[in-house]
């Protein structure tokens, strides 16, 4: 019984610290899942040398091109036209659900003012509405 | 007795089916199409996840606080439940996530810390199968079963915290559901179906749980007479003796 409680708390005590180094530990850095277009911008110089990052944002609506080389378009925070903008070359294979005004998150590095992009996921956002126009269909 | 215990099974099979007709019914999404039909099994399996350690956790409790053996058995039941739509969860987001996002697998807050809590219920239901004593048993797993729920708390608000692939809640969020509302009712539909195909496993696990311990408390105590008992030893026939 003695030696079950010393195990269980020093168990608790692991489990405490875990907790406190996750929560509070500089660990925050390395969980972020993407860098958003002004993040992406400001750290750049960190990020000069072809090191790979995951941006994320939305589409900007009208700004998708295919060209030769890739789709390009750019990538905004929000909605709001004053956000940051990132231009985007991605080279890869668009996913299924690309479209402009969708949020996307890209792998890829920088290659001077471009973001160059081989991978992409798309990040469908917590809204679900039924189609609005159901007639065109054939689009 | 008998109509009692089955007449719940019965009102699941109709909800499931219920709930499995409003799933097919709802209008497809506007940007996913079809796909967001597996929604309607992906979200219920997420839920009861989180209600199957939530009931691990109030057993585990109340087996602390009164040390009743019912307790035990709820938590274990509970947990092999929750560990079975955890697994559900998590290959059904991969389904989805393979058109929708463009891959099975990402090292997503959500996605990590959701794996991380599958993987720990599978230690708690390792943890029961160490010893063999059933108050050391209930003892140990009482503790983990109440440190482990802290997890839950975790995964649900990991996209909120962090930012994730995976999308941040739209019922539990306030203000109007940002959800269709045929979508929604289907969505509720098959929340409660599934609630109640808790209910009946949770049940028929408890009831399984206490006949085994019923048996091996029987043999333990060796109360089920010798082997030689229903043997009469020979006698001669009108021996008069």
């Amino acid at each position: 019984m003695r030696r079950y409680r010393l195990l269980l708390v020093a168990g608790l005590g692991v489990a405490a610290m875990l907790l406190g180094l996750l929560f509070f530990g500089n660990l925050n850095r390395n969980l972020v899942y993407f860098l958003t277009p002004a993040e992406a911008i400001a750290q750049r110089a960190e990020f000069s040398d072809g090191r790979r990052l995951q941006l994320g944002g939305l589409v900007e609506p009208g700004s998708v091109a295919r060209t030769a080389d890739g789709l390009r378009f750019t990538v905004a925070a929000g909605a709001t036209p004053s956000s940051a903008t990132v231009s985007v070359l991605h080279t890869g294979t668009p996913a299924q659900l690309f479209r402009s005004g969708i949020g996307v998150v890209l792998e890829g590095s920088w290659r001077g003012d471009v973001f160059v992009s081989d991978t992409m996921l798309v990040k469908h956002d917590e809204n679900y509405r039924a189609p609005e126009e159901p007639a065109e269909a054939g689009a | 007795m008998m109509p009692r215990s089955a007449r719940l099974p019965v009102v699941a099979g109709v909800a499931v089916a219920a709930g499995l007709a409003g799933a097919m019914l709802a209008p497809p999404d506007r940007l996913q199409g079809e796909l967001v039909r597996l929604m309607y099994v992906h979200v219920p399996a997420a839920w009861l996840a989180f209600l199957s350690f939530g009931v691990t956790f109030v057993a585990s409790v109340a087996w602390l606080w009164r040390r009743r053996p019912g307790a035990d058995r709820i938590a274990a039941a509970s947990a092999e439940i929750g560990v079975f739509f955890t697994g559900l969860a998590i290959a059904l987001g991969s389904i989805w996530g393979k058109p929708t996002w463009g891959v099975w697998w990402t090292w997503d807050p959500r996605l990590v810390t959701t794996a991380l809590m599958f993987f720990v219920y599978l230690g708690y239901l390792a943890l029961r199968r160490a010893t063999v004593d059933p108050l050391s048993r209930a003892r140990r797993s009482a503790v983990f079963g109440v440190v482990a729920f802290v997890q839950v708390p975790i995964v649900h608000l990991s996209v909120l915290w962090w930012r994730t692939l995976h999308q941040p809640p739209t019922v539990l969020q306030p203000g109007d559901p940002t959800i269709d509302h045929s979508m929604l009712a289907a969505l509720l539909g098959n929340l409660a179906a599934f609630t109640l195909v808790f209910a009946v496993l949770l049940r028929e696990r408890i009831r399984l749980a206490a006949d085994e311990d019923a048996a091996d408390a029987a043999q333990h105590t060796g109360d089920r007479g010798l082997a030689g008992d229903a043997v009469a030893a020979p006698r001669m026939e009108d021996s008069g003796v």
